[in-house]
Formats: structure tokens, C-alpha cells, sequence
């Protein structure tokens, strides 16, 4: 049941193999200071836009979205367009609503559980816990540019690649993900707008 | 009392629309179609090889509704269609390739892994996109000039296609009985065949809905 899962969930985070042969782990400093800098992180609010790019498509499928995030462990990973759909989390409550006909229905279907566990990644990541990942290995690289890169940790790598993460200039920000999945696929997730430690309403965490 | 008058017409209207949703084709006068008619009985698909993305609401058994992301390649003259089912934050659910030899299953999570709802989901898919096979055994124009196509499958189902005046289409199928059980209605406006909004209603074996909005399309 849980390998499923992890293949699952694997299966939807998307994936990788950098070169990590030429890929040069940072030293302990360099991932301490990082690591330190998310600490300051209270909040964050910021807009992405998602390619998913898929080798029958000769375009990108595009989606449009906003996230939010409170420490501990608050956060509102929303898309606007095309499909309208949220996914909550407070505490270690997960909700998952989609908006049809006019009204947020929750979600019923769908790999629930996976997106459970790709939110509480998320959620990881925002507060740069990278090593605290049951899924994933971590890796520094100083770059340039800087990321993290995250490889599977058991032999899953037929459903993911990996995942690089590229921190912005600003302390805590992150810039952009790229997703690698077997075969062709990929997803790139790029924010903007990105607002550090602003004044958040606790209800956008707990209602659609 | 004119407002009754109004209401009693529209009921009209709409108890005619049934009915003539649920008369078989065979029972329906038609004037004998043109050559053209014939023509444009396949045209009304995708010609050509086209790729597109569509919005998908689905409502199924017990009220249970839920949004993805539908993307869907064809080749019309292969009789091929490669189909994926995406969660909005691009999830694969399901992955399927219908061609010559039948179909396969590339990928599917749950539900979407019994065989019974994958098969329906390429069925629908195939019903949506290409135009059954070989030529309609009956074609022509209904009184008020709705173009009408009848294929008969080997099961003793037929597929009906309708296409108004106003160029908004449906699609029927029917069971050997000659009840419908799927309705497809396509609005335009059509970009290469496709058009731009489907809403399919299937009542037998299970009633499910689907409303597809075409978000993209190649080339």
C-alpha cells in the first residue's frame, strides 16, 4: 500500500536525473545558510504559471495560479485557470475542493491521497526542510545557478526523474520548479509577485 | 394568460425535442439526401491528424463531480487516438491509446484502472472524435432541414448524428432496442471539426455527465 502510494505520488511530483555526476554538492555552510534564511520566512504569498509539457503536445498546457503559506504548517496552493481547484492545508488537515457548476465542491476522486502528500512536500520546501522529505533525497548544488535537487530514494526513478528547485536572489524565495518525469514529460512551475512575510487571514487556509 | 399560452408552447416544444430525441432514426421521415449530404456525414469530425486540450466536468453516480484536464491526439485516417486524463496540477490519471489492434491501457489510477471504466472512457472518446466506421446505411434532411446520418453497428447499435440548421450538432446512440443511451450535444463555433463546447449524457449502463470545453488546439 504505501510503495503504491510513493509510486503514485512519484508518479505526479515528476522527476529527474540532473547530472549529478558534474553536479557539486555545497558545502555545509552553504546549505545551513539556506536553510537559515527560510527561517525568517513567516509567510509568503505569491502568483505562479505552470508549463506542463507533454510529448504529444506541440504546446505547453498552461496553467495559472496563486499560493500562499504561513508557518507552521499553513497552505493554499490554488489555480485559477483553466480548471479552478484548491488545495488546503492547516495543521495536518488537507483539504481539496474543485469549483464547478458555479460552487467549490470537495474533491472526491482523483488521487487524493497523492496530492495530500505532494502539498505536504510543498509545504517542506516553503520552510527550506528539504532534508526532512521521506520521498526524496537532497542535494545543494552552488551552481550557478543555485538549486536544490531532489532525486527519488528507493528504485522508483521509472515513474520520477527529479525535481530542481531554483531559489531567487531574495533570501527564502523560491524562483522556479522543474519537474522531469520519464519519457519526455515536464513540468515547470515559475513564481512571481512573491510577497515575503505578509499579514495573511487564517480563514484563506481553512475555506475555498 | 398570455404568459400560460407562452409556457404551454415552450412545453411543446420541449415535449417535441424529446420525443424526437427518442424516436429511432429508421422511424423518422426523411427527404432522400444528396451525395453532398453523404459527404459531409464524416466531415463533421476531425479531419487529419489534430491534437487538443480540453476542460472536463464530470458528474457521475451518486452526484459525485470532479474537474480534469483532457488531452487528446488523433489521427482520423489511422483510426488512432491517444488520450490522457490530467488532475489540474498535471497529474497523469490515465493514459490510453486506441488504434487498429484495439486498445491499451498505458497508465491509469484509480478508478480510472478497472477495465470497465477505461473502456468506457476510450468508447466515449472514440465516439466523440471519429466517425464510426464505413458509410451511414441511411442519410438525408429531416422537414425543417436538420441533416441526419445513420450508422448501424454490428451490436444492433446505431449512432445517429444531427446537424441543425444553426450548425449545433448532436450525436446519438442507441441500443439495440433503440433506446438512446448516450446524447452528445457539440456547439460551435467548430475550429477543424472539433467544436468548441460537448456535453455528453450517457443514461445506461450508469447515467454519468460530462461538459468538455475545448481550451487548445493543433494544429
Amino acid at each position: 500500500m504505501e510503495k503504491t502510494r510513493m509510486k503514485r505520488f512519484l508518479f505526479f511530483s515528476i522527476p529527474i536525473i540532473i547530472s549529478l555526476l558534474s553536479a557539486e554538492a555545497g558545502s555545509d555552510q552553504e546549505w545551513a545558510s539556506l536553510k537559515e534564511a527560510a527561517k525568517n520566512i513567516r509567510s509568503v504569498k505569491s502568483e505562479f504559471l505552470q508549463k506542463r509539457i507533454l510529448p504529444i503536445l506541440t504546446k505547453p498546457l498552461r496553467s495559472e495560479g496563486r499560493v500562499f503559506f504561513q508557518t507552521p504548517g499553513s497552505l493554499r496552493w490554488e489555480y485559477l485557470n483553466p480548471l479552478r481547484s484548491v488545495m488546503l492545508q492547516k495543521g495536518d488537515t488537507i483539504r481539496l475542493y474543485h469549483f464547478s457548476e458555479g460552487e467549490w465542491k470537495p474533491e472526491m476522486t482523483q488521487a487524493v491521497e497523492v496530492r495530500r502528500m505532494v502539498i505536504a512536500e510543498i509545504s517542506r520546501w516553503f520552510q527550506g526542510r528539504f532534508d526532512e522529505s521521506k520521498i526524496f533525497k537532497n542535494l545543494y548544488v552552488p551552481g550557478p545557478p543555485v538549486r536544490i535537487l531532489l532525486t527519488p530514494k528507493e528504485g522508483v526513478d521509472k515513474f520520477i526523474r527529479r525535481i530542481e528547485i531554483f531559489p531567487g536572489t531574495r533570501p527564502g524565495v523560491i524562483e522556479r520548479v522543474e519537474i522531469e518525469e520519464p519519457g519526455g514529460s515536464r513540468t515547470s512551475i515559475e513564481f512571481r509577485k512573491t510577497e515575503i512575510n505578509p499579514n495573511l487571514p487564517s480563514e484563506i487556509f481553512e475555506k475555498p | 394568460m398570455i404568459r400560460r399560452k407562452i409556457l404551454f408552447i415552450g412545453l411543446l416544444g420541449s415535449l417535441f425535442q424529446i420525443f424526437l430525441g427518442c424516436v429511432p432514426l429508421t422511424k423518422t421521415i426523411l427527404s432522400p439526401g444528396s451525395p453532398e449530404d453523404l459527404t459531409t456525414c464524416t466531415n463533421v469530425f476531425p479531419v487529419g491528424p489534430w491534437e487538443s486540450v480540453h476542460k472536463i466536468e464530470a458528474v457521475i453516480t451518486g452526484g459525485v463531480s470532479f474537474s480534469l484536464l483532457g488531452v487528446t491526439r488523433g489521427d482520423p485516417n489511422k483510426r488512432r487516438l491517444h488520450s490522457f486524463l490530467l488532475t489540474p496540477e498535471g497529474f497523469i490519471l490515465f493514459e490510453g491509446l486506441l488504434g487498429e489492434d484495439g486498445m491499451t491501457i498505458q497508465k491509469a489510477v484509480s478508478p480510472f484502472d478497472s477495465p470497465a471504466f477505461a473502456g468506457g472512457l476510450m468508447e466515449d472518446v472514440k465516439g466523440l472524435f471519429l466517425p464510426p466506421p464505413g458509410k451511414p446505411a441511411r442519410w438525408g434532411r429531416t422537414a425543417d432541414g436538420t441533416r441526419v446520418c445513420l450508422w448501424e453497428g454490428p451490436d444492433g447499435f446505431e449512432t445517429e448524428f444531427w446537424e441543425a440548421k444553426d450548425q449545433d450538432r448532436q450525436i446519438l446512440l442507441r441500443d439495440d432496442l433503440g433506446e438512446v443511451i448516450k446524447e452528445v450535444s457539440l456547439k460551435g463555433p467548430f475550429v477543424n471539426g472539433l467544436a468548441s463546447y460537448i456535453e455528453l449524457r450517457a443514461s445506461k449502463p450508469l447515467p454519468y455527465k460530462l461538459k468538455m470545453t475545448l481550451l487548445q488546439i493543433s494544429p
